[in-house]
């Protein structure tokens, strides 16, 4: 290899490498495939060279790079770093199904619940993806992406006039739900989905997975189910203590906002401290102006010459009169 | 369907036992159908088969419009209509029907992630194949599925149609691919379903499940329908135990009365080269 393959994926946040599931799941496989990768955290697609998020480039690569789980993962494969070499026909075939099955049945929650129900997109994804992407593109990205989503699932259900709500929750949570009792089921009491070693699938449901047991949201349904599946959950967080050490620190506090009256405490002494400062700052750009065209300091000037040398003008009436 | 309708379906289905005169919906045999939707419908067909349930089938040409979802095949069974096979499979549960009972939990596990490979990759592909490809659009799918309706409207309908599908196809990610990726998804997708089935008669050996009727459906209607090109249903050929699994199953399940009309009415299929 003359220069190393370059990936541009999302930044980490909540002891995740990642906040991003294709980003995640892409990582993922280059750890497990053994693959050097040099990795930048960007919280710009549009530095990417594709224009999309994640992304890889490369020189052996014809167009300069790829997009997309799927390709990245097979170009790795391309230059021999392929974390599927041992398994079966039978396994390869049954890694083809689940992945299938985790982009049908639990993508579709998982998008909702970050994106589209209500809570969970303003208090946490917009707000974290608006702190984190520079200007201005933190105004017009997360709706943009939102607006996306929704139609993304409007598109594939085949219904137009869907809208975020109650009972396309309870639909997609059904599903998502089923899905990780399926995955659960499937994995049992073993290390990793095909035996002992990682595979590509391994990195796919990681990808899903790892984002819903780590970021926070106020409506946490799905998380509580996958609470509940106590060998998914520890499979999680062994592939994050295993191949993910150094990003698995706990998140500071005040980047965590959970519960309401946390969130109070930790937002109202910088919402004072802001306000005291606005007012300051508005009442100094007034007696600035002020002062520059002159309303207050003739006063001022008038004032202090009155108060000055009263006797003067009073002289001076006198001297008049 | 809604949870809370399939739970209020399924309370009303328990009761009633399956009647005589169920009958399944699905666009024109002859000038109407299209691959995917004659794929599916055949999947439907198949399962119903496998169950032992009786169903007449009845071809309309507003078929898409009439169902709940606004996709076919439905059926109508007693005063309820359901449709899609997921949906249909769980109807047959509560009814008392159901072939993947004697399945474990792993089983079914990889039965439900096969049926869902189908759906993603098979089906995908197939919608792909008839509406983004401008050659087969033009002279297929199109003129097909506005077949019954006069101008303009025969016009508006299929461009409508054809534009919905490839918003779709751009929201999954597909609209990038070109079609030989797509046969190469479809060979791969042939592949796995391949290995999984290996020398069994049936995909969870002896027994037929749901999974073995939505395979029969999309591989009989890919091996029996002529396109404008042939290189679909070669890519399904080069897999000689998928091509024994489709005898074998139509040889058991539509070997009587209705089996003419079927095979003869797919052979023929749209055939314009």
């Amino acid at each position: 290899m003359a220069a190393p393959m370059e990936l541009y994926c999302w930044k980490g946040d909540w002891g995740l490498p990642s906040v991003d599931t294709d980003c995640l799941t892409v990582l993922a496989y280059a750890k497990f495939a053994g693959a050097p990768l040099k990795v930048h955290k960007i919280t710009n697609p549009w530095r990417s060279p594709t224009g999309v998020l994640p992304a890889l480039k490369s020189v052996e690569i014809s167009s300069g790079s790829v997009s997309r789980p799927s390709n990245i993962i097979i170009h790795l494969r391309k230059q021999k770093y392929n974390a599927d070499y041992d398994l079966s026909a039978k396994e390869g075939a049954d890694t083809l199904a689940f992945v299938s099955l985790l982009e049908e049945k639990l993508l579709p929650a998982l998008i909702y619940a970050q994106w589209l129900d209500s809570k969970n997109y303003v208090d946490v994804t917009r707000r974290w993806y608006a702190e984190n992407i520079p200007f201005p593109l933190n105004f017009l990205l997360p709706n943009r992406i939102h607006t996306q989503q929704l139609e993304r699932l409007r598109l594939v259900r085949g219904d137009s006039t869907l809208e975020p709500g109650e009972q396309l929750e309870k639909e997609l949570y059904h599903d998502a739900q089923e899905c990780m009792t399926l995955l659960s089921q499937r994995l049992g009491s073993q290390k990793f989905f095909f035996g002992d070693s990682p595979s590509s699938l391994d990195a796919h449901v990681f990808g899903h997975l790892a984002p819903l047991l780590k970021i926070k949201l106020p409506n946490g349904k799905l998380r509580q189910h996958l609470d509940s599946l106590d060998n998914l959950r520890q499979y999680c967080t062994n592939i994050l203590l295993l191949y993910f050490p150094a990003d698995g620190r706990e998140p500071p506090s005040h980047k965590v906002a959970p519960h309401s009256d946390g969130s109070d405490f930790d937002v109202e002494p910088h919402k004072r401290r802001n306000q005291i400062l606005s007012v300051l700052f508005a009442l100094g750009s007034m007696l600035g102006y002020a002062i520059l065209t002159g309303i207050v300091s003739v006063h001022h000037v008038q004032a202090q010459a009155a108060l000055a040398e009263p006797h003067r003008t009073d002289e001076e009436d006198e001297e008049e009169e | 369907m809604s949870l809370a309708a399939e739970a209020f379906v399924s309370q009303i289905a328990a009761a009633e036992p399956w009647p005589e005169n169920a009958t399944l919906y699905q666009p024109l045999r002859e000038d109407q159908i299209l691959l995917s939707d004659c794929a599916s419908s055949l999947a439907v067909q198949a399962y119903l088969r496998m169950c032992n349930l009786p169903v007449q089938v009845s071809c309309r040409p507003n078929a898409e419009y009439m169902s709940p979802s606004g996709k076919v095949p439905f059926v109508h069974v007693g005063n309820q209509v359901v449709s899609e096979l997921g949906p249909i499979v769980q109807f047959t549960k509560a009814k008392g029907h159901s072939l993947s009972d004697g399945l474990d939990d792993v089983q079914r596990a990889e039965m439900k992630a096969y049926m869902e490979l189908v759906n993603n990759m098979l089906l995908t592909a197939e919608l792909y194949i008839q509406w983004c490809d401008d050659n087969t659009a033009a002279e297929i799918s199109r003129p097909r599925y506005s077949s019954p309706y006069s101008w303009p409207l025969n016009h508006i309908l299929a461009y409508q149609k054809q534009w919905e599908v490839r918003r779709k196809m751009t929201a999954i990610g597909w609209a990038g691919k070109n079609l030989e990726q797509v046969y190469e998804d479809v060979s791969q997708c042939c592949q796995a379903l391949s290995q999984r089935l290996g020398t069994q008669p049936y995909f969870f050996n002896k027994q037929p499940t749901e999974l073995d009727a939505l395979v029969f459906g999309h591989l009989f209607t890919i091996l029996t329908t002529r396109l404008t090109s042939d290189e679909l249903s070669e890519k399904v050929k080069s897999y000689s135990n998928l091509l024994a699994f489709c005898r074998r199953i139509e040889q058991s399940y539509f070997e009587d009365s209705q089996a003419g009309s079927t095979s003869r009415g797919f052979s023929k299929g749209p055939s314009l080269i």
